[in-house]
């Protein structure tokens, strides 16, 4: 029978005890009793009272708040100028520019936009140029690039990447820099100039340099040939991108400031999020503390207006603007931290009503056997 | 057929005693056999054949909307284990048959008792945990391509790194979701014992149902309208304290990841409610090693090597490098986290469960007994008070755990005679005596009577 094969190890444990001398060769199945297994591990066992989240909302609120003021006080003072020169209508003084566009033409066309400053820029001043309705976000547009021939290797120089096409090669020849983003990079030109009182046009200097990110203008954007400086001879048995007027190597006089590490042609190939962007074009530094960097007056904006726009219905703009340490001009910052944090503080007041009045006064009596 | 109906000695109901129950299970009679019993607190079916074990369980499973579960310890169980929804074999006098057919298995009877009130409940509750996070968390991580695709000509351009979304579900978030679902308790044991009525929920499948499912995916998709649209609000217009403007897509696309990582791990923090050290080296490890690897995979090295691959160089660097960046991401969180917190202490508050009412005490007659000492194993003091109760409820029952049932009568006597077995208990010795004379001559007597039966 059964019976007699009954292990009286597998009784409850108080009898263990005695069933151990005589069961030990017998294997026990029975699970170890260590706090892992018999799932006793020590633990903290948070839970949501009114003294922990009550609290926390009203900090949360009395913390947004005064952030939140802080950060639309200082975008509120910042001074900021957006012109906007795509000349769809008639009187807009780059009208005829836009219309007459052609790819062929020799000799740019230029403008002059008048604009006036009621109040003047001190420290350095940041010029942008806008573009809106341009998707540099699109898949296709931003995967058409080649970043190790950007990295100045000769193989992919020679040989550029299939992402880039249609725009790889152009008459059996590389195009250097390959692909989409490249082809399509912004040329045109702006100059300012101030107008004093008088009639006088001075042009403003402006420094080209610094534009970009430091990790992209040493790291990731390198000239193919290493530090030759004749870069004419790297790019040899190489065709320039389609919609371009100068090659690659023509950038720029400045050989710091040529070829692939062209500072415009970085900040170019940055591609934005959006479809409208800003992207940053030349700095006006500060001259001194005694004047500032823009004063108050009329001012005169050249274009050589070479970028067309028309086709995509997309715009241009002109964007003059200081910085603070947190940036540009950027109300929304402000306005939500405000907003959150007065959304916080009145959740945590409603809260505390309800939890006063309807709320439930942990008990165990409130237990039900 | 004949259905006895007999009042159980405490008189709070009946127990219908069915004998030659073969008949019960025919077509016709089985939906009155069905609904007599269901009328009965229990109900005892005996000499009945494994076939007939098994069709009581299908006639419940068909006509009733419930789980089932079936328990037993010899090979004529099997067929009833495997039918039923839960098969549960008892490994011991009868062999191992049931044990290999059954879903779970323990060594006595009443182990049951801890199976599904302690075990089963915490199994349920973690599922469902887990079940739902895990929905929330690939929603706000999708539906942002969603969003972005009104803004990038519906491309399909991907918001993030191609890296982070290979290592998002892999590495980023499964850990400590995984912790949740191993190690979540919401009431220690013993008060799982204690109070039966905290099976509940499970049986009434409340914590993971159609409306459970769709406020998971609300709060996803919310959080995805939230971790899109700040950023874009922010970063359109941004700048790095250098004037450099931050609307470039790598940026906007650490900005984005690096605030969902951190809304799903307060996500994550909130849900778990029993932190053991594992947990919190999982949730923190987690965070940590998001930005271990988003700096080594921006980094130059990685750069140099692939330059196609990671061609996010520098972006970490510039982009968390500014204050304008962190203040986004903190208010993304808290936009995200608000509403969870509110809703979840209203809840509390006004409508608690039994659970989390067991739970609060719990943790507050701890914390008396400890002064100043954080809540930590669940045994303390309340193991004590209960420990009479696990008695009373634990030492009832025989020793015997398996029990058979024959066809004919069979050698029962051999046993009831006491001729065999020392018999300890009063009861079997009076029994015993009742049958006086050799259990052989009883065999012979009824032999004899079958055999003139079978001469008529």
């Amino acid at each position: 029978m059964m019976a007699s094969s009954y292990s009286a190890k597998e009784e409850d444990g108080l009898h263990s005890g005695s069933a151990g001398l005589g069961g030990a060769a017998i294997r026990t199945r029975k699970p170890d009793n260590t706090a892992f297994k018999q799932q006793r591990l020590p633990a903290w066992q948070p839970i949501l009272t009114a003294g922990t989240v009550l609290p926390a909302f009203f900090i949360i609120g009395l913390i947004f708040i005064p952030i939140g003021i802080g950060l639309y006080v200082t975008s509120s003072n910042i001074k900021e100028f957006e012109i906007d020169y795509t000349g769809t209508d008639m009187s807009s003084p780059c009208f005829n520019c836009s219309q007459s566009f052609s790819w062929n033409s020799t000799t740019p066309c230029r403008c002059v936009l008048f604009f006036s400053l009621d109040q003047p820029f001190e420290s350095n001043v940041f010029m942008y140029y806008g573009l809106s309705n341009f998707y540099q976000n699109h898949r296709r547009y931003v995967k058409s690039r080649d970043d190790s021939q950007l990295n100045g290797d000769e193989r992919s120089l020679k040989e550029p990447s299939k992402e880039c096409e249609p725009y790889r090669t152009n008459e059996n020849k590389p195009i250097a820099p390959c692909g989409a983003i490249a082809n399509s990079m912004f040329n045109d030109t702006l100059d300012l100039f101030y107008i004093d009182p008088n009639g006088t046009k001075t042009q403003i200097p402006f420094m080209k340099k610094g534009i970009a990110w430091w990790t992209d203008k040493h790291v990731k954007f390198r000239n193919p040939g290493g530090s030759n400086p004749n870069l004419t001879a790297a790019f040899i048995e190489t065709a320039k991108p389609v919609n371009w007027r100068k090659p690659v190597y023509e950038l720029d006089t400045d050989p710091e400031n040529n070829g692939f590490i062209n500072e415009d042609f970085i900040v170019w190939m940055r591609t934005a999020a959006l479809p409208t962007f800003r992207k940053l074009y030349r700095i006006i530094q500060k001259k001194n503390n005694m004047t500032p960097t823009l004063p108050r007056g009329n001012y005169s904006l050249e274009v050589t207006y070479n970028y067309p726009v028309r086709s995509f219905e997309g715009r241009k703009r002109m964007i003059l603007s200081a910085i603070s340490w947190m940036g540009g001009k950027n109300p929304f910052l402000g306005i939500a931290y405000i907003t959150v944090g007065s959304i916080c503080f009145f959740l945590g007041v409603v809260l505390l009503f309800i939890h006063h009045k309807y709320g439930n006064r942990n008990n165990s009596s409130d237990i039900p056997n | 057929l004949k259905i006895l109906l007999t009042p159980n000695v405490r008189g709070n109901g009946y127990f219908p005693l069915s004998v030659g129950q073969a008949h019960a299970l025919e077509a016709d009679m089985e939906r009155e056999f069905l609904e007599t019993a269901c009328a009965c607190r229990a109900v005892i079916c005996c000499r009945v054949t494994p076939l007939q074990k098994a069709l009581v369980v299908e006639l419940v499973k068909q006509h009733k909307k419930a789980v089932t579960l079936a328990i037993g310890d010899g090979a004529n169980d099997v067929s009833m284990i495997k039918t039923a929804h839960i098969g549960v074999g008892i490994s011991g006098q009868e062999g191992i048959q049931a044990v290999l057919a059954s879903d779970y298995s323990f060594s006595q009877f009443r182990f049951l008792q801890r199976l599904l009130l302690v075990h089963g409940r915490w199994s349920y509750l973690r599922m469902c945990r887990f079940l739902c996070y895990f929905f929330y968390k690939n929603f706000a991580f999708t539906m942002v391509h969603f969003w972005f695709g009104f803004f990038c000509g519906f491309s399909a351009q991907t918001v993030y790194d191609q890296y982070f979304i290979t290592l998002y579900n892999i590495v980023y978030t499964s850990l400590p979701v995984l912790a949740m679902g191993i190690f979540d308790q919401d009431v220690p044991e013993q008060r799982s014992l204690e109070y039966p009525k905290l099976y509940e929920p499970g049986q009434l499948n409340l914590l993971f149902n159609k409306r459970e499912f769709f406020i998971c995916i609300a709060q996803g998709i919310y959080t995805s309208v939230v971790l899109f649209f700040i950023p874009y609000g922010v970063l359109s217009y941004a700048t790095q304290s250098n004037g450099v403007p931050l609307a470039d897509y790598q940026t906007f696309a650490v900005t984005t990841a690096t605030a969902l990582v951190i809304v799903v791990s307060v996500q994550i923090a909130l849900d778990t409610g029993y932190w053991t050290a594992i947990n919190h080296f999982f949730i923190w490890g987690s965070l940590g090693t998001y930005f271990t690897i988003l700096f080594a995979m921006h980094s130059s090295i990685l750069f140099n090597i692939f330059p196609k691959q990671f061609h996010f160089l520098g972006s970490a660097y510039n982009t968390l490098g500014q204050p304008v960046v962190w203040l986004t991401i903190a208010l993304a969180t808290v936009i995200c986290i608000a509403p969870v917190l509110a809703f979840r202490f209203l809840k509390l508050d006004l409508k608690p469960q039994l659970s989390d009412t067991v739970r609060y005490t719990q943790l507050v007659l701890q914390k008396k007994r400890k002064p100043g000492g954080r809540a930590g194993r669940g045994v303390g003091g309340a193991g004590v008070a209960s420990g009479s109760t696990l008695g009373r409820l634990g030492r009832g029952g025989s020793r015997r755990s398996g029990y058979a049932f024959a066809h004919q009568e069979g050698f029962g006597e051999l046993i009831t005679s006491g001729k065999n077995m020392r018999l300890s208990s009063l009861a079997l010795a009076t029994f015993a005596s009742r049958h006086s004379g050799s259990w052989i001559d009883t065999l012979r007597r009824k032999k004899h009577a079958n055999s003139t039966d079978k001469t008529r």
